[in-house]
């Protein structure tokens, strides 16, 4: 009976404290950490096509097309597909894909997921933040060079 | 108090109702009057129910644990009342092959029915009372025990045997409930001397003690707490509310005798769930917390009446809130082996100091 | 051997604690026909029709108490079961027992005899590979549909074939259910699930009643699987495979997950891996380990309270706690992908000390949480006689059934691979290992709530260390070649101690940058064996109680 009241207690001092732990969603948005990985942003001018994030990524979600001269043509990522892991972001040499904070996107069926290059390019970032200045001082450490052959081009 | 008491012990509502309405008082004028009065109050306890359903349980509930709660529509998100039986009626009715269907269909009338049909012999104060027969109690504790055939009916009808095992589950469940919260009643019933419920609210009126000037009244909750407490434990277990909701069981039964029921059956059976609650709160008010007795003038009774039935339902919440489900077996050797037991014990307890004292 | 004399139960035990493989092959004698050295432990090759025998003289003389695993796999020219087998004492001692069997006629003798847990493992490996098991007790699939045509993991198998199955192979669900013994019998046949609000996930638990006491149960899994084992083999050693680990128990253990692959990787390679990284890695387990038992309280409160109330709640709210530290630190919530094969991804977000902050606020507002939950639960009286001497499971059967992890601590087993088989920085810490004799659910419960407190122990610890670590010193990942390929024909079982039990994986290479067998041992599949054992001849509440503090994670399960 003692163990029982004291169950009851315990509620109810919760109930009485008032305290919320949950939030308002969309009055008030969560702080996300930089590390946070959302959708994907792309940027062509930076890209130089070298097909490490398309060959690296688990789940063939990314597909690039180039034109015999090995210039890009179509960059396309599923983002419906995407698992998140960043490995396409940690592979990049030249920063062009990058994965914002910003996981508020949505589509009416499968195909409205499948991004093609402008859809990336226009992103928006989460909270106006690039992540990228945030991520600087970790950048050795993503992916150490290491030794072996270089699987690319 | 005792001068609104007597105003209180005045005709029940239809009587007055005949005086009122322009149909005479023949039998077609007291049959319109007795069914105003019953449409008074049946609206009273719907809207209760409309408001504790959706909202107030939600609401509680998030208190608990520590959330924010309907809050959207309208102020406090009191709209989602509406919103909620807007949907809820708006569903499809699904039918499941194999039901027993007239008592497929008659199970959740007669579970919403069994609850509201016991407020009518229920004084609510202000001059609320549908009618009061002299075996009031018996008549509440007749009606309200007739929810175990809709349980059962529900259980069996749906040609699921989560269903069928949660009828099961509430018949065995209210069979040992049943005497012990009975036994405990008819304490009251020695102590007033009359199962009239008007009596009974009448005889805790005087005043028990007075401390301070602060005078307390008799209420049967004060004079024997003993017996609040095992009525309050033996109600929860009759209107089948955590910590013994075995008949429903979510996370055993999926939803035990109500799976198979949707849309407004849905409803009902939901409706009949709040409906019993509230029956129990009236019964509690008015064996152990007075009635509609409280501060102020006679006329606000039904206020207090209408708090007193919410404090049980709150307490049915928190009791919710914290404390886990007992199992089947253990919760009826709780009943015939401990409850019955103890209302035996408080029966003959409560029969020795009244023949004494009278 | 005459019967009087006890038979000694230690052959090959050597007096330092190792195994003298020459001793266990002298116990084997004829049985043993070849040796093959695995990267984890040497294997005794044995005939098909000799493996009980094997088996049984390991279990019962040299006191291999625990089947670990049970591994089958398809070469191009045979078939292969593997059983590893282990000792609840001491886990570092560890010996494989190889079957292997002809392409044309695969059929092996079932070891389901002396290790009951060898019974499902053998049903998978029939399902996913195609060995056949001799005087196995149900050989039927168990990850796969019935009406699955050939098997996945085998050599012929042709994934791009459709698989057709006739109508009339689908048993018509609307006909009446008279499963059990017979229409005059008083049991009823209930399905319990896939579709039920206590199953923790798509789990279906055949059960037959006798009233409301329960018969039989069968729990029949499957309904999750997502061929995790095959994306494995199809993905590169040095990237690809970490981000699956994340989504077997995808509750908040992902850190945990991970390193069982790359303990299993880094060992196979020989990778070395810093000293700081080590630390990050033990801090984020333990992080999640956190995570994950409270998940597992609040769920197991969940099922005997019997409604989203106040605990689930409140669990929850702890849980996010920790959660969002893991965010700060590894950028997700769930679905990290933090370690990496030699290191970590990320050092410690900067500023540090902000970090250590919050962490260490909210390992100081545990205790006062703990003793919340005491309140709320433990000392709850209906809580008590709901789980006190309620799926009991005794240490005997435990073993047999293989059982690890809280399940198996809370029967009384004292066995913990971060203290027994260390990695990590485990060993430099101090912390203990909780186990609970009552073997019920309530010692379950206990071990889960007593096992945060330890974790927190061993993140104090860890932030104290990491606070102070000199700035030049901190490497996080060590130089790992950008392609990795092992040796051809390495093999290696590995197992950690993930938050559910041991999470033991086997991988055997073959030259390229993919496994060309990578096997999960699960240990949701192993502590679900047990579910029968313990809930039979109680009542449905019970069913669900015990299967709620079973802590299973259907992904893990299935796979």
């Amino acid at each position: 009976m003692i163990g029982m009241l004291k169950s009851m207690a315990t509620t109810m001092k919760h109930a009485l404290d008032g305290e919320k732990f949950t939030v308002q969603y969309p009055e008030e948005t969560p702080e996300v950490s930089p590390r946070f990985r959302g959708v994907h942003k792309f940027s062509q001018e930076r890209c130089i096509w070298c097909r490490q994030c398309e060959k690296v990524c688990p789940n063939d979600t990314i597909q690039i097309v180039t034109d015999d001269m090995r210039n890009g043509e179509q960059y396309n990522l599923h983002i419906g597909q995407c698992i998140y892991c960043r490995l396409c972001e940690e592979v990049c040499p030249v920063d062009a894909i990058l994965l914002t904070q910003n996981f508020e996107f949505t589509g009416d069926t499968k195909d409205d997921l499948a991004y093609s290059k402008e859809q990336l390019k226009n992103v928006p970032w989460y909270k106006d933040i690039d992540p990228l200045a945030s991520r600087e001082p970790d950048r050795e450490g993503w992916v150490g060079e290491g030794d072996g052959e270089v699987d690319y081009q | 108090m005792a001068s609104a008491l007597t105003a209180l012990q005045g005709a029940p509502l239809p009587d007055r109702l005949v005086e009122v309405l322009p149909f005479g008082s023949g039998p077609l004028g007291t049959a319109i009057a007795a069914l105003v009065g019953a449409a008074i109050v049946g609206s009273l306890m719907m809207t209760m129910t409309a408001v504790a359903g959706p909202w107030a349980k939600r609401k509680v509930t998030a208190a608990f644990t520590d959330r924010y709660a309907v809050n959207r529509l309208g102020p406090f998100g009191l709209v989602i009342i509406v919103a909620d039986a807007v949907r809820l009626l708006s569903k499809e009715l699904i039918v499941p092959e194999g039901v027993d269907r007239p008592a497929w269909d008659l199970a959740p009338i007669v579970l919403a029915f069994s609850a509201l049909l016991g407020f009518a012999v229920i004084p609510m104060g202000s001059g609320i009372h549908l009618a009061d027969p002299e075996v009031g109690l018996v008549y509440v504790f007749a009606i309200a025990s007739i929810a175990s055939l809709g349980l059962v009916m529900a259980g069996y009808a749906s040609n699921n045997k989560f269903s069928m095992l949660g009828g099961l589950r509430a018949v065995a469940q209210n069979l040992a409930y049943e005497i012990p919260l009975i036994l405990i009643a008819v304490s009251v019933v020695l102590f007033a001397g009359s199962l009239q419920m008007s009596e009974i609210v009448a005889a805790q009126a005087e005043p028990l003690v007075t401390v301070a000037g602060f005078s307390v009244p008799t209420w049967y909750a004060f004079v024997n707490p003993f017996a609040f407490v095992l009525f309050v434990i033996a109600n929860l277990m009759e209107v089948g509310r955590n910590p013994f909701d075995i008949p429903e069981a979510p996370t055993e039964l999926v939803a035990g005798y109500q799976t198979e029921y949707s849309s407004v059956y849905f409803v009902l059976i939901y409706l009949g769930e709040f409906l019993h609650i509230f029956l129990g709160g009236a019964v509690i008010a008015t064996l152990f917390l007075g009635g509609p007795a409280g501060p102020g003038p006679a006329s606000i009774g039904i206020v207090w009446f209408i708090a007193k039935i919410w404090a049980v339902y709150l307490f049915t919440q928190w009791a919710r809130s914290a404390l886990p489900r007992l199992r089947i077996d253990q919760l009826i050797e709780i009943g015939w082996k401990g409850m019955l037991v103890l209302a035996l014990a408080n029966l003959v307890l409560t029969a020795v100091i009244v023949g004494v004292i009278a | 051997m005459s019967l009087e004399e006890p038979r000694p139960t230690d052959v090959g035990e050597a007096a330092d604690g190792t195994v003298d493989y020459d001793e266990l092959e002298a116990l084997l004698g004829e049985t043993a026909l070849d040796r093959e050295d695995h990267v984890n432990a040497p294997a005794f090759v044995v005939r098909p029709d000799e493996v009980q025998e094997a088996l049984s003289a390991l279990r019962e003389e040299a006191g291999f108490d625990y089947c670990s695993n049970v591994t089958a796999q398809q070469y191009e020219d045979r078939f292969e079961s593997i059983y590893h087998l282990k000792k609840y004492d001491d886990p570092t001692q560890e010996v494989g027992v190889v079957v292997p069997t002809p392409t044309d006629d695969p059929i092996s003798q079932t070891g389901e005899p002396v290790y009951r847990t060898a019974e499902w493992h053998e049903r998978e490996a029939y399902d996913l590979v195609g060995i056949e098991y001799e005087g196995h007790p149900d050989m039927r699939r168990i990850l796969l549909p019935e009406t699955w045509q050939g098997h996945p993991l085998g050599l012929d198998y042709n994934p791009e074939k459709p698989q057709v199955v006739p109508f009339r192979e689908h048993a018509n669900p609307l006909q009446p259910d008279t499963r059990g013994e017979g229409a005059e019998s008083d049991t009823m046949f209930l399905n319990i699930g896939p579709h039920h609000p206590a199953t923790h996930g798509v789990l279906h638990v055949k059960t037959v009643l006798d009233g409301e006491q329960i018969a039989d149960v069968e729990p029949d899994i499957g309904y999750l699987h997502r061929c995790e084992e095959q994306m494995c083999q199809q993905s590169t050693y040095r990237h690809q495979i970490m981000p699956y680990p994340d989504r077997w128990d995808y509750v908040s253990a992902g850190i945990l997950n991970e390193w069982a692959y790359a303990r299993a990787a880094e060992d196979m390679a020989d990778i070395d891996v810093p000293e700081y990284a080590q630390v990050i890695r033990t801090m984020s387990a333990e992080l999640c380990r956190i995570a994950s038992h409270m998940l597992a309280l609040g769920t197991f409160a969940l099922d005997v309270f019997g409604d989203f109330t106040a605990v689930f709640q409140y669990a929850f709210r702890d849980r996010e706690v920790v959660q969002n530290i893991l965010e700060d630190l590894t950028g997700q919530r769930l679905m990290f992908n933090y370690l990496r094969l030699g290191g970590v991804a990320w050092d410690l977000p900067e500023p540090r000390s902000e970090f250590f902050e919050k962490i260490r606020d909210f390992l100081d507002g545990l205790p006062e949480k703990t003793t919340e939950y005491h309140n709320l639960i433990t000392s709850n009286e209906i809580f008590q006689v709901r789980c006190v001497d309620t799926g009991e499971l005794p240490p005997e059967t435990a073993k047999q059934y293989g059982a690890t992890g809280p399940v198996a601590r809370g029967s009384g087993i004292d066995f913990d691979l971060r203290r027994d088989d260390p990695y990590g920085y485990y060993e430099e810490l101090d912390w203990d290992v909780i186990t609970e004799d009552g073997c019920d659910n309530y010692s379950r419960v206990l071990v889960r709530m007593r096992e945060v407190e330890e974790s927190a122990k061993i993140i104090e610890q860890c932030v104290d260390l990491l606070a102070e670590w000199p700035e030049d010193d901190r490497e996080i990942q060590s130089n790992v070649p950008r392609t990795l390929k092992p040796d051809a024909d390495t093999e290696i079982y590995r197992g950690v101690e993930a938050a559910k039990g041991e999470l033991g994986i086997y991988m055997r290479s073959d030259g390229t940058d993919k496994p060309a067998r990578f096997k999960i041992r699960s240990p949701c599949f192993c502590n679900l064996h047990t579910l029968r054992e313990m809930s039979e001849g109680e009542y449905i509440p019970d069913l669900i109680a015990s299967l709620g503090s079973l802590d299973i994670v259907l992904g893990e399960v299935d796979r």
